[in-house]
Order: C-alpha cells, then structure tokens, then sequence
C-alpha cells in the first residue's frame, strides 16, 4: 500500500508539474480593433419635415425665404413677407408690395354720430339695387323697403365712406372678382326685415357697417390697394430652398387615430348587406378646420361604384363623415389632421 | 477574491474602454495563477480534491498489484494442487508458510481436517460441516482482503463532482460579488473569476472519472477471483467428503 501510495503521488507531482509548464494560459483570442459605433434612434419626422424658404432659390444648407426689405420689425410676426401684419395669406408678386391698410384688419367700427332718426334724405343709391338681388331669394314685397329708405345711420356711413375713399375711387374701378356674391345677398336679405320690424331702433343706435351697408356701396367699401400678402416677419438670410410653411412634422399618434376612428365609426350607418357583398372598401378624403370641423363636402377617392349596393356605402361613407362634424382632436397638431383620409371596410365590422 | 499578490490586475485599470487588453497572457491565467487567485473555499477544495485523487490511484495501483499477484497464485497453487502430489506432502509445505488465496482455503480445510482425525471423528456430517465452515471463513476473509478499499473508489466517483461543483458555485459567488462590487460587467472582468472557479469542477472531474472506471473494473475482477476460489473450495470440499465416507465408513463397517 506504501508503495502505491508513492507511486501515486510522484504521478501526481508529475503530472501537476508538466501541467504547469506545458497548460499555460490560452493564447488570448486575436481581437481586432473596431471603434464602437454609437447608434441614435431619431423620428424620421424630424427630417422630413419642410422647413420655410424660397422655393426657386438654389439649395443651401438652411432653407431660407427670399430676403425681405423693410427694415421694421413685427413682434411675434411667425410668417415671413413685408406685410406689417402677419397674415396667412401667400406674398402676391407684386414688384413693390406696399403695406395694406384695409384688406387684413377691419376698419375700427365707425364713429358713433348719433344723428337725429327724423332727418329724412333721400337715397339714390337704392335704387339700382333689385336688378342685381339674386331671383331666388326670399324678397319682401318692395313696400316695406320704401319706408325703411330714410334710414339715417347707412346715410351716415355712406357718407363717411365716401368722404374716405372719395380720392380713390375715379382712379380704379373696383376689381369685379373681389365681389363676393353670396354676401351681397345675404346684406340684401337679413337686414331688410329686421328694418321692417324695427325701424327706430337701429336707428337709435349706431351698428357695425357691415348690416347696414348698401350692396352698390361695397365698391366704395372695397380697398383699392391690392392686398400685399405674405407675413410681417423679416428674412435677411440668402434665400435657399425650401417650402412655402415650415411643417412640423408631426403625426397623430395611435391613441388620438383611434379616436378619430372611433368618432366617424359612430355615424356610420353600415349599408344593409353590405356584410357579406364582399369588398365594399371606400375611401373618404376630406378637410378639416381648425375647430375640427368639416371644410367642403367630403369626397369618394376609393371604392364606390356607380350603381348598387357599392354606391349605398360610398353614400354611406360620406354621410358618417359629414353627420360627425366637428371632429375633437388635438388643436397643437392641426398640420397632421387638416387632410384627412378614412377607410370605410364594412367587412370589418362583423 | 484576488490574493495572487500581484497588484491590482491590468484589466481593472480602464473599464470604460471597449475592447480591454488582458492582463499579459500566461502570467495571469495559467492553471497555477488561477490557483493562486482563487479564494480558500475553493483552494481547500481544490486540494481536497487533489488528495483524493492522489488516494484513488494509490487504492486503484494497490489492487492492480494485488490482483495480478493474486491470479498469479491461484494459477500456481492450481497446478500444484492438481499435479497429482499428495494432500499431506502440500499441507506439510503450506502449513508453516504465509498463504493467500486458494492456498489459506486449501491449508484452513487441511488443518480442521487433521484436527478432527487426530480426535478420532464420530460422525462423518459433523466433520463435513465444520471443514465447509473452516473453508468459508477463509474465503470471506481472503475476499475482505482483496475488496478492502474499493468502496473509498466507489465514494470519489460519486461525490467527487459535488464537491468540484460546490467549490466552483463558491467561487463563482464570490467572483459575482466582486463584479458587483467593480461596477463593470466586461466579460474580461467576469472571465477570470469564472475560470477559477471551472477549475475546481475540472478538478473534481478528474479524480472522480479514474474512480469510478477503475471501481467498474477492480470489483468485477475482485468478483472474478471469489468465483474462482469458490469453485475451488466447492471442489475440494467435494474430494474432502469423497474422503471422509472411505476413511468413516470402513472404520464402522
């Protein structure tokens, strides 16, 4: 036993000794140097996203509008032009755009000059007036419009306008296409009968002019000066590609899509049979405003066929769209939902 | 967790770095490095184990031995017997020797035999029955001698991986816990603590898998030999009873 014991041992010693000089660590792995590489995750709105600027000026690194001249500055001016307001409405190419006076902001009302109600005058104006009201309108008999004629707060109004704009007018005939037809009617309509009622009142005091105001005045009314466009913010950067607004680039998120979702589903009445007819896909665009509510009529761009039961959920469609009007989404994002594009699947409702 | 005594390792010196330089190579992760960094738990396994180990092939190059010279025997002790020479003449020349094996069955019947004629015996079932006994306890403690030990082989093949295992979840503790404690989970931090600890796994293995091969072989050539020798104390007690019924049997007639 002894002996096997020895013999064991020095085996040990052997083997433990050869282990140590010949199993010496591994050869470290050869590893190459590679930089690390970090990696941001970033919204592909952030890039795509339009930002203001000159839409015919060579591409630059920043996108810039065409640099504005007048020197003064507006606050909060967010649109870029020479207006000295801030209007929405796109820079006209006019050479020389000068600022506009009437066409952005709203003459202050004019100033009360109570006159006597008994003065009596009469009025010319009025007379031209019938041939141009639309025939389909609702007219009272002319007999009420006889007496309400001697009305003197329009008197008072025309004859301030007139004194106003009394240099203007030989110069320029009043441009024919700023003539909005619809209101003439409307100005022709409703305060005809309220006059009829009550006569004294509105004489006693002074109204807003735009009740009042005769439709052959709206010529002198008009503002002779075209409307300049554009914004009041200056640019003084090299004009450099770019869009007409800076978009923002957001989406609606899931959550606000279902919602919207979950309203035109709401008025939308399935067309009966249309369960098993197959694909009754319809597509339904339409604009929305700023308070969500609908802007024109809605319209068919997908599905929807001419006759038959397609036809009924094309109807349909455009009926839930309109019943639902105003939408409540999120005013921040307007950009985002202002077009609005709904799919109407019938067979996804069963 | 590292006491090798060589001052803080390379790789702790920048973490931040991506890919970190390993300490030199062969310096630090040799087996006897890995040794050395390994906390005591571990090393008092470790060279539990290697005692173990070093037991185990002292039992297993002790039986082999043993073995070998035993079947050596058996084979001359068979050729003897069987040559024809008479019983007294080799119990007269084995009586005073060291026997084993068949020898030390063969000398135990002998000797109870003798002892019963020199009495003069009475019953020949009597004298059968106590040269069987004589030949039995012989045999059991031949085989005692020769299975001795084996049972300590049996032990390390079972027992020596659990303690290769728990010497390895010691050390692999305390590696994580001084991870935690570098705030750095770079696999050239973990790595070495985790080779240490493998190392006393790799250790148990290796005691442990020569055990249980050779407790397999020894105890079956152990079961070889006492079936050998059974059969021979079955056949001498055969030519011993053959004996007593000629010798008895005239002696009453």
């Amino acid at each position: 036993m002894r002996a096997a014991l020895t013999t064991s041992a020095v085996m040990h010693a052997v083997l433990i000794g050869f282990g140590l000089f010949s199993l010496s660590a591994p050869r470290a792995f050869e590893v190459a140097d590679i930089e690390a590489l970090p990696v941001d995750i970033i919204p592909v709105e952030s890039i795509t996203q339009i930002q203001e600027g000159d839409k015919k000026a060579p591409l630059a690194e920043k996108p810039a509008p065409l640099p504005t001249e007048r020197p003064e500055i507006v606050p909060d001016a967010v649109k870029v032009g020479e207006n000295s307001l801030d209007t929405e409405a796109k820079p006209t190419p006019e050479p020389k755009p000068r600022p506009v006076e009437a066409a952005a902001l709203p003459e202050p009302s004019p100033r009360p000059e109570p006159k006597p109600a008994e003065e009596p005058k009469p009025e010319p104006v009025v007379e031209p007036t019938p041939p141009i009201v639309p025939a389909t309108e609702v007219k009272p008999e002319p007999e009420p419009r006889q007496k309400v004629e001697p009305d003197p707060v329009k008197e008072t109004i025309a004859a301030v306008e007139s004194e106003a704009e009394a240099v203007a007018l030989p110069e320029e005939a009043p441009a024919p296409a700023a003539r909005p037809q619809p209101a003439r009617a409307q100005t022709a309509k409703a305060p005809d009968r309220k006059e009829t009622e009550t006569p004294k009142k509105q004489a006693a005091k002074p109204k807003s002019d735009e009740k009042q105001f005769d439709a052959d005045e709206v010529a002198a009314l008009l503002n002779k000066e075209k409307a300049s466009g554009g914004g009041a913010k200056r640019s003084s950067e090299q004009a450099a590609l770019g869009g007409d607004k800076a978009t923002t680039g957001e989406t609606l998120s899931q959550s606000e899509m279902d919602a919207l979702r979950g309203q035109v589903q709401r008025c939308w009445n399935i067309p009966a049979g249309a369960a098993d007819a197959g694909d009754l896909r319809v597509s339904v665009k339409f604009r929305l405003d700023r308070s969500g509510a609908l802007e024109g009529s809605p319209e068919i761009i997908a599905g929807g066929g001419t006759a038959g039961v397609e036809r009924a959920a094309a109807e349909a469609a455009r009926r839930a769209v309109s019943r639902c009007s105003p939408y409540t989404l999120p005013a921040e994002k307007y950009e985002a939902w202002a077009d609005v594009i709904v799919n109407f699947d019938p067979s996804e409702m069963f | 967790m590292r006491r090798g005594g060589h001052g803080p390792p390379a790789i702790f010196r920048d973490l931040s770095m991506e890919n970190i330089p390993l300490a030199e190579p062969g310096v630090q992760l040799s087996v006897w490095a890995l040794f050395l960094q390994a906390g005591w738990v571990v090393k008092l396994v470790m060279i539990g184990l290697l005692l173990a180990s070093i037991w185990t092939w002292a039992i297993v190059i002790d039986k082999l031995v043993a073995y070998a010279r035993m079947r050596q025997s058996l084979n001359r002790f068979e050729q003897v017997f069987w040559s024809g020479q008479s019983l007294e003449d080799l119990y007269a020349t084995l009586a005073d020797r060291k026997t084993s094996g068949m020898g030390s069955i063969f000398v135990a019947a002998m000797r109870e035999w003798k002892k019963s004629f020199e009495k003069g015996a009475k019953s020949p079932l009597g004298l059968q029955t106590r040269i069987d006994k004589a030949m039995d306890l012989a045999l059991t403690r031949e085989m005692e001698r020769l299975e001795g030990k084996l049972g300590f082989l049996a032990t390390i093949g079972s027992a020596a991986p659990f303690i290769g295992l728990f010497g390895t979840v010691v050390g692999i503790m305390t590696s994580f816990q001084a991870i935690a404690g570098s705030k750095s989970t770079n696999l050239a931090v973990v790595a070495p603590g985790i080779a240490e600890a493998l190392l006393a796994t790799a250790i148990g293995l290796l005691a442990a898998i020569p055990a249980v091969i050779a407790y397999n072989k020894l105890s079956s050539d152990a079961g070889k030999i006492a079936v050998r020798m059974e059969g021979f104390a079955d056949e001498f007690s055969a030519i011993l009873s053959r004996q007593i019924d000629e010798k008895v049997l005239p002696k009453a007639a």
